[in-house]
């Protein structure tokens, strides 16, 4: 592997990269900063220690693990076909179907809860039906899910779409002239090979699952234990009385997660690379 | 025994190709963007033909009439593309054993390690694609493409990724291979050496249409016209005019042909470069029949062989003379510049001039 033997080298080629040193450890510096500031307080504060396993942050972080993986789960259900077609069809529609993928990602969360909540809350659109059928969703863990699954899904049927695109489309007929079904061709090579995509969009998908917090506060409430997720719980920390100990907390908890998963998603993807390669 | 008899329009492109191919190899032959690989892609079932019919076996895989379209993986072909399409995620071993997904393992296993002798690449099974060389790539190709049983074989310019030496080398494997094969060859190419070399019958395929299909030896010697002429490389090829019996005028000189043409009729002669003679010959005596006095204008050196041009020295027609470089130092044909061009009786073709009309 020179490639990776060159990346533990020095090697500033250039006065342009040599002038670009500065603004790069500037830019690394104030993203470090603050979470070593939470760690330093954390660790100072005898408070934070306890708050970490208050049955009030528990709870949040057991929802908020549920929720996003939920969430992933349906976008991976919904999200790998819209994806796949959205790449391979050319289809009436497909550059309006493209463009409504990619809103909810530059729509403010608070926004797109506003509109789940009139669509499918008691009096809303749809809601008011299924009310009548005695389905409720607005306000209960359902409705952290489907929050979070219209903001993160985008990220993921975007990475996806953009992995299906790149695979020359050969291999599937190649696949076909060997014998082998669409469907199985699906699952032994265009899936496969569209792993690494795969992988940073589901990633993409979870983490914006787990800070969901906008959509979340207005279509599904605050309720603890059924709708508190991690971010709303920071925020119901940070005012109560209890203050920046308990907000503190959950950050420093939610951070580490977050980081097991960047990490988690590296090991992985570094595994799958050198197998194709 | 595969037959194909299909149309095609692709913009303004018209696809229409008839053969078919027995237990031999049929080569498609021409230049790119003639329709030879749409037509392997159409058996494939790759491109669906707007009218026509395919049979494979005797089995019909597509006819517009009866709406049979049978998909590809129905087929039961061995497809190795132009591209090779070995799926990179998968080692060797997976590739060539990809289509037996329905066998039991061992069965599986025999069939890889089989696969691998026959082609010669046993040691690189648990290599990924890109761990091996472009010729082993195709190797493997091959294999993954003959795991299965199957009816046919086509190739799509198999060996066009590869330099000089490998393509000799696969051509002669897949010369021994199509002895033990024993089921309808349908290879594209482009190549005249490789068209001749793998070829039983050739389809010459010229803006989407068939300009020629018969045994190789027909093809290469008695051209159906000056399209297909020049298509499989005649150097020179004349307008003659009958002058009554067996003789023609060539650039105000007659020649004797071996097929009689009506005296007025115009027609093209075919003579292929190596079967030009230059004589040595006192050009002050009377020159034997078929023979005119001629100039060196330029002369290209191929190692092996020299490729010349000459330019009559009074009547008769241009010439390009292809002389091995043995007789070429013989001859001394380094020294002069005049020489007397024999152009034999026996190897001139007359064919029959093609209109507009006939054209197409």
């Amino acid at each position: 592997m020179p490639e990776r033997t060159a990346r533990r080298t020095w090697s500033f080629t250039g006065s342009l990269e040599s002038l670009f040193v500065s603004p790069t450890l500037l830019f690394a510096a104030f993203i470090l900063v603050p979470l070593i500031a939470l760690s330093v307080r954390g660790w100072q504060d005898g408070e934070v220690a306890q708050r970490l396993t208050s049955p009030f942050v528990i709870h949040a972080l057991q929802l908020s693990i549920i929720t996003s993986t939920l969430s992933l789960a349906l976008a991976l259900v919904l999200g790998v076909p819209a994806a796949y077609l959205l790449a391979r069809s050319r289809f009436p529609g497909h550059r309006m179907l493209t463009i409504l993928v990619e809103l909810p990602m530059v729509l403010p969360p608070t926004v797109a809860g506003v509109a789940l909540l009139v669509a499918f809350g008691r009096r809303g659109l749809i809601g008011a039906t299924l009310s009548d059928l005695g389905l409720e969703l607005a306000f209960t863990t359902a409705a952290v899910v489907l929050a979070q699954l219209f903001v993160a899904a985008p990220f993921l049927v975007r990475s996806l779409q953009a992995g299906f695109e790149a695979i020359d489309p050969t291999y599937e007929e190649v696949s076909r002239t060997l014998g082998v079904s669409e469907w199985r061709t699906f699952w032994r090579v265009t899936l496969p090979l569209a792993w690494p995509a795969l992988l940073s969009g589901s990633v993409l998908c979870w983490t914006r699952s787990l800070s969901e917090l906008g959509a979340t506060i207005i279509f599904a409430g605050n309720f603890e234990g059924r709708t508190q997720t991690m971010p709303l719980a920071i925020i119901t920390a940070f005012e109560s009385s209890a203050g920046l100990s308990g907000a503190i907390a959950l950050s420093l908890m939610l951070l580490a997660v977050a980081l097991v998963l960047l990490l988690l998603t590296r090991v992985v993807s570094r595994r799958s690379r050198g197998d194709v390669s | 025994m595969i037959t194909v008899d299909i149309q095609k329009r692709l913009g303004a492109f018209q696809l229409d190709v008839q053969f078919e191919a027995d237990r031999e190899t049929v080569v498609l032959f021409g230049r790119s963007g003639s329709g030879k690989s749409r037509s392997l892609a159409a058996i494939a079932g790759l491109m669906r033909p707007d009218s026509g019919t395919i049979a494979i076996g005797d089995r019909t895989v597509f006819d517009s009439w009866r709406g049979i379209n049978v998909p590809p993986q129905q087929r039961s072909l061995g497809y190795l593309f132009q591209q090779v399409g070995l799926f990179p995620h998968m080692t060797v071993d997976q590739n060539i054993a990809y289509p037996l997904a329905g066998w039991d393992r061992t069965a599986r296993d025999r069939r890889v390690e089989e696969l691998k002798r026959l082609l010669r690449i046993e040691d690189l099974g648990r290599r990924y694609p890109d761990q091996i060389s472009g010729g082993q790539q195709q190797r493997v190709a091959l294999a993954r493409a003959l795991a299965r049983p199957v009816e046919a074989l086509l190739l799509d310019e198999p060996f066009s990724a590869l330099d000089e030496a490998l393509r000799a080398d696969l051509r002669a494997e897949l010369i021994r291979l199509r002895g033990e094969l024993d089921v309808p060859i349908v290879c594209v190419t482009h190549d005249l050496r490789e068209a001749h070399l793998l070829a039983d019958r050739i389809a010459v395929v010229e803006d989407g249409h068939v300009f020629q299909f018969a045994s190789r030896m027909e093809v290469f010697q008695h051209p159906a016209s000056r399209r297909v002429a020049e298509l499989t490389g005649v150097a020179n090829i004349f307008a003659a005019r009958g002058i009554g019996g067996t003789r023609v005028e060539i650039g105000g000189l007659p020649f004797e042909v071996p097929t009689a043409v009506p005296a007025g009729i115009d027609v093209d002669v075919a003579l292929r470069a190596e079967r030009c003679l230059l004589r040595r010959i006192d050009p002050t005596e009377a020159l034997p029949a078929n023979c005119f006095l001629a100039e060196i204008t330029s002369e290209l050196a191929f190692g092996s062989s020299y490729t010349l041009r000459l330019a009559p020295a009074g009547p008769g027609p241009s010439v390009e003379v292809d002389i091995a470089s043995h007789p070429y130092d013989v001859l001394g044909i380094a020294t002069r510049k005049q020489w007397v061009v024999e152009l034999p009786a026996a190897d001139l073709h007359v064919m029959q001039r093609e209109t507009t009309l006939d054209a197409r």
